[in-house]
């Protein structure tokens, strides 16, 4: 009797501590190690001609007026600390966001390349998202695969003359999908199911993180909604300072 | 919130040369990726960990704590590889689910345990060298390694940064719990909202200060700071070199 009670307390506690914690580290960064060698190589190179074209235009813009440089550092620091802290999650948990969205509608998609390999780097480092050897993967995935969407999906949407709010939770939401499709789609190159191959283990890594990210992907966006909002209401000196970054400079 | 930084500074392993401790720690993460072997990963595990809960006097428990940061991921992806969705039964387990089967089989199950295995010693490679180097000496380490100046520059002064927004982020969010801003979900987004919007006018406002303190001081668009030097020791070097040589010998070996 009490030697099942124990098996029972403790089977529930590995359950709780499963789904606890897997609700918890939701973003979509590839754990250090869990690609083989040579994806990793792949990734890194893929992101290279992006980081080069972003630092010589940064580089160009700098020399025109020093003051851009830091505003670009407020823009990674704040970047880093919108993915550092937790936001409130549908299932009692909390999760973080990943912030691509709201970067690239602010500051433009090669900009947050460059940005975005650092804070990649430094959530690395500083809070064990991601890791050194996925580096590469995550960079294509979150600093050029989702800015480059949520950039497109936004200047179409102004375009067709969409209200804004629409435009910015639709840049914002599909944005967060897009990037957790990539990351699925690096999984399942890296790890192909053993009947089915690429894409039986592509349609399972979707299926699979289809659950935490779909909610985390409309409460991104609503939050980019607020933010935007907050912006326009109180800070539009700023914002005309920051399209800057948006005509098309960096 | 930063509980790693925090860690590297007070870590007894913090004085020692930042290049061979990088060397250390991304030689045998790339070891133990490239290999992916399960005695070089348990191997790598057991030495790395050690090394890390002795060196920053840390407790096993609170180590445990760290290496569960990455857990949601490594368990769900792993579910993924170890569970196959096929139209027949596999040689393990096979639960049927209308005319499909969730299957394992002890191919995949290998599969998935060795990825754990690789993936918790890599994660462990890298709290080596986060948990015993401060990120100024691993800038210190990107600059020897020929880091393009622009990004030394963006990098240091983002790090210097993010204390500051992040002091800026806890204090809102403290004054928005206190009146009772995270009453439930809704306002609780909202307030979140808000804050991220109010903490973007105010970094953008301490970027235009920084400027102004900066160019008083005859910035020109190149900080120049003495970094202090740390030379590695020959015998710390030789036992580094020796590690890394013998844990390839076995990862070619076996």
């Amino acid at each position: 009797m009490k030697k099942n009670k124990r098996i029972i307390f403790t089977v529930s506690l590995a359950i709780a501590l499963i789904f606890g914690s897997a609700g918890t580290a939701s973003a979509m960064h590839i754990m250090e190690g869990f690609l083989p060698l040579n994806h990793c190589l792949v990734w890194g190179a893929v992101c290279i001609p992006f980081l080069i074209i972003g630092i010589s235009s940064i580089r160009k813009i700098v020399e025109r007026n020093r003051k851009t440089l830091l505003i670009l550092v407020m823009v990674g620091a704040y970047a880093f600390v919108l993915s550092a802290l937790k936001i409130p999650s549908v299932t009692g948990s909390s999760s973080h966001p990943t912030g691509t969205g709201l970067g690239a509608m602010l500051f433009g998609p090669t900009a947050m390349c460059v940005i975005g390999i650092i804070v990649l780097l430094f959530q690395a480092i500083l809070l064990a998202h991601g890791g050194l050897t996925t580096l590469g993967a995550n960079t294509f995935s979150m600093a050029i695969a989702g800015p480059f969407v949520a950039y497109g999906i936004y200047v179409v949407c102004n375009k067709l003359h969409a209200p804004k709010a629409v435009a910015v939770f639709l840049a914002a939401s599909i944005s967060n999908l897009f990037t957790y499709c990539v990351t699925a789609f690096q999984l399942a190159l890296a790890h192909p199911a053993e009947i089915g191959g690429f894409r039986a283990s592509f349609v399972e890594f979707l299926g699979i993180f289809a659950v935490t990210q779909m909610p985390l992907a409309i409460i991104e966006g609503l939050l980019a909604v607020i933010v935007i909002k907050g912006l326009e209401a109180y800070a539009k000196p700023e914002l005309t300072a920051l399209r800057y970054f948006e005509g098309g400079a960096i | 919130m930063m509980v790693i930084d925090k860690l590297a500074y007070s870590s007894s392993l913090r004085y020692k040369s930042p290049m061979l401790k990088s060397a250390f720690s991304v030689g045998s993460l790339l070891i133990c990726v490239g290999a992916r072997s399960f005695i070089v990963s348990v191997i790598i595990l057991a030495v790395m960990a050690g090394l890390t809960v002795l060196s920053s006097k840390i407790s096993i428990l609170r180590y445990l704590k760290l290496m569960f940061i990455p857990f949601g991921f490594m368990v769900l992806s792993t579910i993924a590889i170890v569970v196959n969705i096929t139209d027949w039964p596999m040689d393990l387990v096979s639960v049927p689910i209308g005319n499909k089967f969730l299957a394992i089989s002890s191919y995949s199950l290998t599969e998935g345990a060795r990825l754990v295995a690789v993936a918790l010693a890599s994660v462990s490679c890298l709290y080596f060298l986060t948990l015993t180097t401060s990120m100024l000496d691993i800038l210190s380490v990107l600059k020897k390694l020929r880091c393009p100046k622009i990004m030394m520059e963006l990098m240091m002064l983002i790090y210097r940064y993010i204390f500051v927004i992040l002091d800026m982020a806890v204090a809102i969010t403290t004054s928005q719990n206190c009146r009772l801003g995270n009453k439930d979900f809704m306002t609780e987004l909202r307030s979140i909202g808000q804050m991220l919007a109010v903490l973007l006018i105010r970094s953008l406002k301490k970027s235009s200060l920084l400027f102004d303190s900066m160019e008083s001081r005859c910035y020109d668009g190149e900080i120049n700071v003495l970094s202090e030097h740390y030379p590695a020791q020959k015998r710390e070097t030789i036992g580094v070199a020796g590690f890394l040589v013998s844990m390839l010998a076995i990862a070619v070996l076996l």
